[in-house]
């Protein structure tokens, strides 16, 4: 597969809750190792799009395709694809009964085989990584917001999938909290990790982002990079919006 | 939003569960402990006939009390355990027939469901007294169990759910491995409550023919016509018993809270 040819294909995608309606014909393409930051207004069904991508919402209609598996064709395993794509949750969601230690390890031993020596080796190192390594023993409530959020990206990066989604990382964080969260982030993507973002960090979108894809009212409005889509926005829907986050 | 909900789960009728926080000595529990040890001592001391002679024939039953107690508890958990999951499936068979379980259960009085076990049992099988009694113990408890655990998986916020699924686990290992370890802490208390009410509720088999001690009583009070005193010392038994099971229950609810505060 060329790094062009899209991992992620939504095609189409209509969703409602009940009389709302979410989605309206989304269509989206995400290539291997492309970094997509997703902007609109709270309502804009950026959250929802982002859920159809492990079917932790599943659409009304449309196709989902991630790395050539269609998400809504029965013989495939949609746990099997879960484990090629990472979650990260705007409220962390560690398991609150394990360490942190724990909560990296149990879906590497329990689904992939690993031995827990293996298993801890690779916690460790991940640990290391977003700068947790010294809290690895300690219980979800005994840590900050960031550095749950942190231990979060590791927990999802312990079963090395190839896709990373962000649901407002750094949303119920403060300030700093949400610099040491942003720093894990944007290593992460210098490493080459496909990533899927939704976020009000503008600082982040125009660092890391090759594409922003603004949504309003369940449609995608305009797709830009960056550059283009801070300076010279096309629709006046998405000048409106910069101006009122500006 | 980071806060973690234990939620209490009210169940009534079991004993009062003390509360850690009254640690005096004049709280409800220990004055009620002093009396009741004190009079279980001083009643057969002062007067052997008939307190000492109730207080022989009673161990035997409380042996059974606390067999059909454990037995019907153990099952009744199992029971419990699948009948919340049954509420909470999405599938609407299971989800049908546990709910309509537990409509059943709760809108018919234990004394009637023990009689109706015993005797619907009778006719097909010969089954062991106890066996029976259990049996019917466990049917009717199961049932409020299962809105025990019910609640206690729904106490779990949906985002250690969607946690563990977005890693890759299906409904149940989510279920077993991530949702039920931490559900166990809000269901605890409530099922020691409802051990303690099955305790005493226990004392209903006695009517079918289970040696309990509340049938041993009521044997020996009919050989000996002491009614007042025997019935006097069997209150006393259950009433000790229940305060040292609740005391108990209330020490580990306060390890269970304590494993959240550290």
């Amino acid at each position: 597969m060329s790094a062009a040819d899209p991992i992620i294909r939504l095609h189409n995608i209509n969703k409602s809750f009940g009389a709302f309606r979410a989605l309206t014909n989304v269509s989206l393409e995400i290539a291997a190792g492309e970094k997509v930051v997703i902007l609109g207004p709270s309502g804009s069904g950026k959250s929802t799009l982002l859920r159809t991508i492990n079917r932790l919402e599943d659409v009304d209609s449309g196709t989902i395709v991630v790395d050539g598996h269609n998400l809504h064709d029965p013989s495939e395993d949609i746990n099997r694809i879960r484990m090629e794509v990472g979650m990260v949750f705007q409220s962390f969601n560690l398991f609150r009964h394990k360490t942190v230690l724990d909560n990296l390890t149990l879906a590497p031993i329990k689904l992939k085989g690993l031995t827990r020596a293996r298993a801890e080796e690779v916690a460790l190192a991940l640990l290391d990584k977003v700068g947790m390594r010294d809290r690895a023993s300690h219980y979800p409530v005994q840590l900050s917001g960031g550095q749950q959020q942190r231990a979060a990206i590791a927990r999802a990066l312990a079963m090395e999938p190839k896709i990373m989604l962000f649901d407002e990382p750094t949303s119920a964080l403060d300030p700093e909290m949400t610099n040491e969260v942003l720093e894990v982030m944007v290593t992460l993507a210098r490493e080459g990790m496909t990533m899927a973002v939704v976020s009000h960090e503008m600082g982040f979108a125009r660092e890391v982002a090759d594409r922003i894809v603004f949504m309003d009212e369940g449609s995608i409005v305009e797709q830009a990079p960056p550059t283009t889509f801070f300076t010279r926005p096309e629709s006046p829907r998405t000048r409106l919006f910069l101006k009122q986050i500006l | 939003m980071q806060e973690h909900q234990v939620a209490k789960i009210e169940v009534g009728d079991g004993a009062a569960i003390p509360n850690q926080a009254d640690r005096g000595l004049v709280s409800a529990w220990w004055i009620a402990l002093v009396g009741t040890v004190s009079l279980l001592v001083l009643l057969p001391v002062l007067k052997p006939d008939p307190y000492l002679s109730i207080l022989r024939v009673v161990p035997d039953g409380i042996l059974i009390t606390f067999q059909v107690t454990i037995l019907s508890i153990a099952l009744a958990i199992v029971i419990g355990l699948f009948t919340g999951l049954g509420r909470i499936s999405s599938n609407r068979v299971i989800n049908l027939v546990a709910s309509l379980y537990v409509e059943v259960v709760r809108g018919i009085p234990l004394l009637v469901q023990l009689f109706y076990i015993y005797y619907a049992l009778g006719r097909f099988v010969r089954v062991p007294d106890l066996l029976a009694a259990v049996i019917a113990m466990s049917f009717c408890y199961g049932a409020y169990m299962g809105e025990v655990f019910r609640a206690g998986i729904k106490s779990i916020d949906y985002g250690q759910t969607e946690a563990a699924l977005s890693l890759g686990f299906n409904s149940r290992q989510t279920m077993a491995w991530v949702v039920l370890p931490q559900a166990w802490r809000t269901i605890l208390p409530p099922v020691g409550n409802e051990f303690i009410a099955l305790l005493k509720d226990t004392s209903l088999v006695s009517i079918l023919a289970v040696a309990d001690i509340l049938r041993r009583g009521r044997e020996y009070a009919s050989e000996s016509f002491n009614y007042f005193e025997t019935y006097t010392m069997i209150a006393l038994i259950y009433l000790l018993i229940t305060l040292v099971l609740s005391k108990l229950i209330s020490i580990m609810e306060h390890r269970l809270s304590s494993y959240e505060r550290r």
